[in-house]
């Protein structure tokens, strides 16, 4: 019975140096370690001056695709025509309004619309990945962060398990003053 | 004879080995949160970074943070923003202090960006290694609030000073 109990003592091990160590280690690692993960958009500015001539072919239709943000909501022009606006002239709203009069937020952007109407560009020119975003002044950092997603993919269209692409290629250009 | 033992020995010390259980499944977590990304944020009531669908990793590069009240370029305080009536709308809107700009270029900005990419293109001749060449990327960290015209001269003037790549910072989410 005696010879039991020693063989049990030996085996308890003295955890309290090694319940030292890791009562500093999580300190530290709570400081170091990150919650949120961060991404980034790549885009970049219209180049100035002359643009690079790249096989100009004439046969071959442009997209020029941009999309106008304002406090009303997005207007999609492309291959020098406004898309979606039935009636001629300045006064055609915009192609996708918003929820709300004056857009209060970003949630009364109707990306849903946005992106279904890209897809439907997207099938006419599946070569075509660049989109040029013209926001007013007025229109917040978000809802330009919200026009990239919408425009970069269809996440509700899967393509090998993965949301189709639409355009990727953002360029920002300066925007009505 | 048994039980009297096991009673003993319990009431011996403080059970630990449940405690170490548990700081071993802590540790493991927080190791694999252990933050590895090139760029940190640090949100304020100031600076609240959009939530984006982006997936796309950051990449190191000159760290320009617009919020609210500020612009700081790689941590370095540039110029304070003031809070102004726009003209057209008559909102009170956040903006670039008339004085700091000429036209769309805010000079203080200027100055430093144009620093940073004299520093950058001097490093990348010396080095001679296409890891170090001067690209232009810039990392734009901005408010969520902030109107585009604030962004606008910041990208402008950004652009000036031959840096053409932004990145925008965004926080990963479903967007």
């Amino acid at each position: 019975m005696g010879k039991s109990k020693r063989a049990g003592e030996a085996e308890d091990l003295n955890l309290v140096p090694i319940m030292n160590l890791v009562t500093i280690l999580i300190p530290f690692l709570l400081m170091a370690s990150s919650f949120v993960t961060l991404a980034a958009i790549d885009s970049t500015l219209p180049a100035i001056g002359a643009p690079p001539e790249e096989n100009v072919d004439d046969d071959e239709e442009k997209l020029n695709l941009s999309i106008v943000i304002t406090n009303e909501g997005w207007t999609i022009a492309g291959a020098d025509a406004v898309l979606g606006s039935s009636e001629e002239g300045e006064d055609a709203g915009p192609t996708v309004p918003c929820s709300k009069p004056g857009c209060p937020g970003p949630d009364s952007y109707d990306r849903k619309e946005l992106t279904r109407i890209l897809g439907q560009i997207k099938d006419r020119f599946p070569d075509e990945e660049n989109v040029i975003l013209v926001p007013e002044s007025e229109v917040p950092y978000e809802v330009l962060i919200l026009t990239m997603d919408s425009t970069r993919d269809d996440p509700d269209t899967k393509e090998d398990g993965k949301a189709r692409l639409l355009f990727p290629y953002v360029v920002i250009a300066g925007g009505a003053q | 004879m048994k039980k009297s033992s096991r009673r003993n020995s319990s009431d011996g010390g403080l059970n630990i080995t449940s405690m170490m259980d548990m700081m071993t499944i802590i540790l493991v977590f927080l190791l694999k949160n252990y933050a590895t990304e090139d760029i940190s944020v640090a949100p304020s009531d100031d600076l609240q970074i959009p939530i984006s669908s982006a997936q796309k990793a950051p990449k190191l590069a000159v760290n320009v943070v617009v919020s609210r009240k500020d612009v700081t370029v790689d941590g370095e305080w540039v110029l304070d923003l003031e809070q102004g009536v726009d003209e057209e709308t008559g909102d009170t809107e956040m903006m670039v202090p008339a004085d700091d700009k000429r036209g769309q270029l805010i000079s203080k900005l200027y100055d430093v960006l144009l620093e940073k990419a004299e520093a950058a293109k001097d490093l990348g001749q010396r080095t001679g290694n296409a890891d170090f060449e001067f690209k232009g990327e810039v990392l734009l960290q901005c408010d969520r609030r902030l109107p585009f015209s604030v962004i606008r001269e910041v990208m402008f003037t950004a652009g000036q000073a031959q840096f053409g790549n932004f990145r925008f910072v965004v926080i990963k989410g479903s967007g």
